[in-house]
Parts: structure tokens; C-alpha cells; sequence
């Protein structure tokens, strides 16, 4: 199963599922599921390329039904459906799954309809950040000037107590960063869920992992909000989208009817 | 700025996205959700540079220390109910 759209349609939408599998839609309580007919075994393989072109597809399937039926809940890849009784065919398990989900994808649907899921990712350079502090910070300077009069063993030391205190001031500023540009996005979001930090990419380091539901006349003030962010030296703004909104529909980061703000 | 997929560095953001998230079946019914194999997540590891940034040692707790800060403040925005006392702004542990 790909997702589940808007609208009970019956319809094919060709051959262009994983491995060219025909997808079409099976329809229940003013939904549909998208799917394609396969074994009950899960999609593994130790090819690396194989993986990544099951997710691009996986990815274009969404795009297409998103095209034609406009809103859709996007599953996770590899969610197979298996009827667990003989008796009960494939198709009838996914409409009796319809039937049970009903309510909470109805309510999923209206918390993601006409919004789309947005990554952004802020990464720094750390040498570039270091350089300024070690330039506009008094007491660096001062120690830094220090180091040139002394003896090797002493400007030795002293080099390792710049290093910390450069390190120590990064990070206190770092963690001004992330608040408030945190913040700053938080505003042109309708939700937004912290991702992990772990990238790194070349000598830049991540600084905030952010996915953002984004309504979709919101987009500009969010691009506009990072492109001004993106101004600031040292800096690097990553935004990726329009996503289905995947980080949105496992569980809600903030609670459904809570007020966004 | 305007928000671009399918280069290099977006492709992390989507396999993120379609491995990991999403919506998932409930296992009790009749379902068998299957996982995804694992290496997708060493694919992962290996497109994000997992190596390089250990070498940072300071950022270590980097991570969890701002998941904290936001969490914090959606517990604090939060109106504590008997059923859900509190509800994880991310969405893995």
C-alpha cells in the first residue's frame, strides 16, 4: 500500500508501481487505498540501488495520486496488507482496514489537506564560526596576542585555552541559534516535528533538523524566513519539498485540535 | 529560497521520510507491517557522513540537548490531560 486518498474512486492508475506493478485504488468510507497485488512478503534487497529506486517510486506513485485525487496519507514503504483468514480476499482486507482506520484517517485528512510537508536542515561551518570568534572576542584576542610573546611551551598552552574558550563560546551561540531560528520557522509552519542532527556534510556541521507542514500559500514566507537566515556568514540552508507529509501521520507532534500558534 | 528535490542531498530526505515515517498498520491487525530491510539504514548512515560527525566530539549531545529544549516547550504550551499526560514532539525516541 502506497497511501490513502481523498474520495471512494475506482481507478488504475498504470504501470507504476514497485517494478512496474499496475496500481490502482480500492475504495471504502470516502476513501481509497492506493495499492498493487503482491505476495505477502516484504520488499529486501542488499542492493543499495535496487532500495533506492523502490523509494523513488514509491515516492512517484504518491506524486501521481496526489495529481489526481489532491490529498493523500502517505504510508511508510513496504506496508503490506495480508488477509489473515483464506476466506477473506486481499481486496476485502484493505476495505475492512478502511473501515476500522476510517476515523482516524478522516481526521488525519483534514489536519493535512492543502499543506505539504517541507525539510530544513541549518548547517555551519565551523571554521568560519571559530575565525570570528577568535577575531571578535576581547579576551580570545588578548590571550592570541599573548601567545606571540611567549616561549613554545607556554604560547602552547595557551593555544589550548583559546581552542576551549573558541569552542565553549561556539556552542553558547549554537545553542541562540538554533532557539531562535527554531522560532522563526516555527511561525510559517501549521506543524513542526525536531529531527535528529546527525548529517554532516564536507566540514559542515548540522545545527537544526526540522520537518515543517506548511500550508501551502505559506511557503513563500517560509522560503523568504530561510533565505534571510541563509544570509548569515557561516551559514548553509538546506529546504527540501514539497513532501507528502510523512513526519505528520504516524502520530501527531502537537495533539490534533491543539491551536497552532 | 525556494525548497528543490531530487539532487544528491535531498535523496537523504527522502529516504528518511519514505523508510521511516509515514503511516504505519497497527500490528495487531491484519497486517504484517514489514520492516524495512536493514540496509536501509546503513544506506542511510553511509549518505548522512555518521563518521564525520563523531569527530566533533562536542557535538555529541548536540542533538539531544536541542530535541530537549523543544520538547520542553511544547510540555509547557501543553494542557495536561488524565489520558495523555504527555506526548513526544518527536517522533522517535
Amino acid at each position: 500500500m502506497y497511501g490513502v486518498a481523498e474520495g471512494e474512486k475506482v481507478l488504475s492508475l498504470g504501470p507504476i508501481g514497485l517494478d512496474g506493478k499496475e496500481v490502482f485504488t480500492i475504495p471504502g468510507e470516502g476513501l481509497c487505498a492506493i495499492v498493487h497485488g503482491c505476495p505477502a512478503t516484504p520488499y529486501q534487497s542488499t542492493d543499495e540501488n535496487t532500495v533506492i529506486q523502490w523509494v523513488r517510486t514509491h515516492q512517484s506513485v504518491l506524486d501521481e495520486a496526489q495529481k489526481k485525487f489532491g490529498t493523500v496519507i502517505p504510508m511508510s514503504f513496504d506496508t503490506i496488507l495480508q488477509s489473515k483468514n483464506e476466506a477473506v480476499s486481499p481486496d476485502q482486507a484493505v476495505r475492512d482496514w478502511l473501515k476500522e482506520e476510517a476515523g482516524r484517517l478522516l481526521s488525519l485528512m483534514e489536519r493535512i489537506r492543502g499543506r505539504d510537508e517541507y525539510g530544513v536542515q541549518i548547517f555551519y561551518t565551523p571554521r568560519v564560526i571559530a575565525s570570528r570568534i577568535a577575531e571578535t572576542n576581547p579576551e580570545i584576542r588578548q590571550t592570541r596576542e599573548e601567545m606571540t610573546m611567549r616561549s613554545p611551551g607556554v604560547a602552547y598552552l595557551l593555544r589550548q585555552k583559546v581552542e576551549k574558550a573558541v569552542r565553549a563560546e561556539m556552542e553558547r551561540r549554537a545553542n541562540d541559534w538554533f532557539k531562535d531560528y527554531y522560532a522563526r520557522i516555527k511561525r510559517h509552519c501549521a506543524d513542526i516535528v525536531v529531527e535528529k542532527t546527525g548529517r554532516t556534510e564536507g566540514s559542515k556541521i548540522m545545527l537544526l533538523n526540522l520537518s515543517c507542514l506548511v500550508t501551502r500559500d505559506m511557503v513563500k514566507d517560509l522560503g523568504a524566513e530561510l533565505e534571510d537566515i541563509s544570509n548569515t556568514e557561516g551559514l548553509t540552508v538546506h529546504f527540501s519539498g514539497p513532501w507528502p507529509p510523512y513526519s505528520f501521520v504516524a502520530r501527531p507532534a502537537i495533539p490534533v485540535g491543539e491551536v497552532v500558534r | 529560497m525556494n525548497p528543490t528535490r531530487g539532487t544528491h542531498a535531498t535523496l537523504v530526505d527522502l529516504l528518511d521520510r519514505v523508510l521511516d515515517r509515514g503511516l504505519i498498520l497497527d500490528a495487531d491487525l491484519v497486517i504484517l507491517v514489514a520492516g524495512v530491510p536493514l540496509l536501509g539504514v546503513k544506506l542511510k548512515a553511509a549518505l548522512a557522513g555518521m563518521e564525520t560527525m563523531l569527530r566533533y566530539g562536542i557535538w555529541q549531545d548536540w542533538d539531544a540537548a536541542q530535541r530537549a529544549t523543544a520538547s520542553e516547550e511544547a510540555r509547557c504550551k501543553k494542557p495536561v490531560t488524565a489520558s495523555c499526560s504527555v506526548t513526544p514532539v518527536c517522533r522517535r525516541p
